[in-house]
């Protein structure tokens, strides 16, 4: 994820894109997601950007307000198409991590100590660092599994959908609703870890079912 | 006409049980006030429901947003719900696009009733749209996907699908 380098024209052309069908950068309200990029970007973006633009000055408008908007500002990488490499570097243990910075790696005449204390410091950044849980990012799926008729066993069903296993998917609550004619699609919630499960691979998996399951939808997709 | 204006009560938090009725060939819908012969037209309908919420943030602060919003509310009875013609649809489409391309909401940063006039005005129109026609009018795709998913809006209307990934690539 992550927009490349905001500050150089190819940053902003990915930024440009991603807004062409999107009021924001997460979801459908101002939040702290919008905060974070629009700190990074130096000036307005051109006009021949123009969603990029329409974006920058409705943010801009919010300045009074931004303290207040929702949610947490996340590293700039957490952000943007996920077809992008994050080259940020602030997810990954490179070395290249803004915090680091702080200790005088811009200092050309080092001295042995001042070395050696970065050296200790950095170390002991990266210990903490890596006993740190990382922030998963997790979305709430609602599946609607579709029988071929109301004779298909609903029960039987369920129990293949949910004897569905992957690393990062947990199978949450279910229930019937009747779609007419006598036949009942099974709704059912999952929790997905978004970096190891996608809809596409339960998509392809609860499918496979063929002798009960006629379809799949995705009936609603909440990030958590 | 009068459905919306239902939809509308709802999601200023108005109690039910408004009487209204229609006017003419057009079906122009009447609210029966307390007093007097009642209010017709919905922009009439529609403004004197904001303010009776107390939500008059809705019509515009300045001077200037408020005069953009009665724009657009008189677009929408003028224009949009007179268009029978795919021909004038699409010239209604055109012109949205082009205005929305450096806007967020109708009237530029905020939300107001402009916004929700348009959206149940266009609404059977977007719903009837192809998917090369909607990423055609880009930019009022993404203004319209936006006001469905703003609170209270949408209520039981159908959810207009914008798929995310452009399919085909043409200029701007």
């Amino acid at each position: 994820m992550g927009f490349g380098d905001l500050k150089s024209a190819a940053g902003l052309r990915v930024l440009n894109d991603f807004l062409a069908d999107r009021s924001y950068i997460e979801g459908y309200v101002p939040s702290q997601a919008d905060i974070a990029v629009f700190e990074a970007i130096s000036a307005p973006p051109p006009a021949d950007l123009f969603h990029a633009l329409r974006w920058y000055n409705h943010i801009k408008s919010y300045e009074k307000q931004k303290a207040s908007l929702p949610g947490v500002k996340k590293a700039l990488g957490k952000y943007g198409p996920t077809d992008v490499e994050d080259t940020t570097g602030a997810a990954t243990d490179s070395k290249d991590d803004d915090d680091i910075d702080l200790f005088g790696s811009d200092d050309e005449e080092e001295s042995e100590e001042a070395k050696k204390l970065r050296e200790e410091r950095l170390a002991q950044y990266e210990s903490k660092k890596s006993k740190k849980p990382a922030v998963v990012a997790k979305s709430s799926i609602l599946l609607d599994v579709k029988p071929w008729d109301d004779e298909t066993d609903m029960a039987k069903l369920e129990e293949c959908v949910r004897s569905i296993q992957a690393d990062g998917l947990v199978w949450g609550s279910s229930k019937l609703v009747p779609v007419g004619y006598g036949i009942k699609k099974l709704q059912i919630q999952c929790v997905v870890e978004d970096d190891k499960v996608g809809t596409d691979m339960l998509e392809e998996r609860i499918t496979a079912f063929e002798d009960y399951v006629q379809s799949m939808d995705v009936a609603a997709f909440n990030k958590i | 006409g009068v459905e919306e204006l239902v939809l509308l009560e709802k999601l200023l938090g108005l109690p039910k049980g408004s009487k209204y009725g229609v006017r003419g060939e057009r079906k122009v819908p009447v609210l029966q006030t307390n007093n007097g012969p009642g209010l017709t037209g919905i922009m009439t309908i529609a403004a004197y429901l904001v303010k009776q919420a107390k939500k008059e943030q809705l019509l515009g602060s300045t001077a200037e947003e408020k005069a953009i919003v009665q724009q657009w509310l008189e677009y929408r009875v003028t224009q949009v719900d007179v268009s029978s013609s795919k021909e004038d649809t699409r010239i209604i489409l055109k012109d949205l696009n082009i205005h929305l391309e450096d806007k967020v909401y109708l009237a530029g940063n905020i939300f107001t009733l402009a916004d929700i006039l348009m959206y149940y005005g266009l609404h059977h129109v977007m719903v009837e749209l192809t998917v090369q026609e909607k990423e055609n009018y880009l930019n009022v795709s993404r203004w319209f996907n936006h006001i469905q998913h703003y609170p209270g809006v949408r209520q039981h209307l159908s959810n207009v699908v914008f798929i995310k990934n452009r399919l085909y690539t043409n200029a701007h």
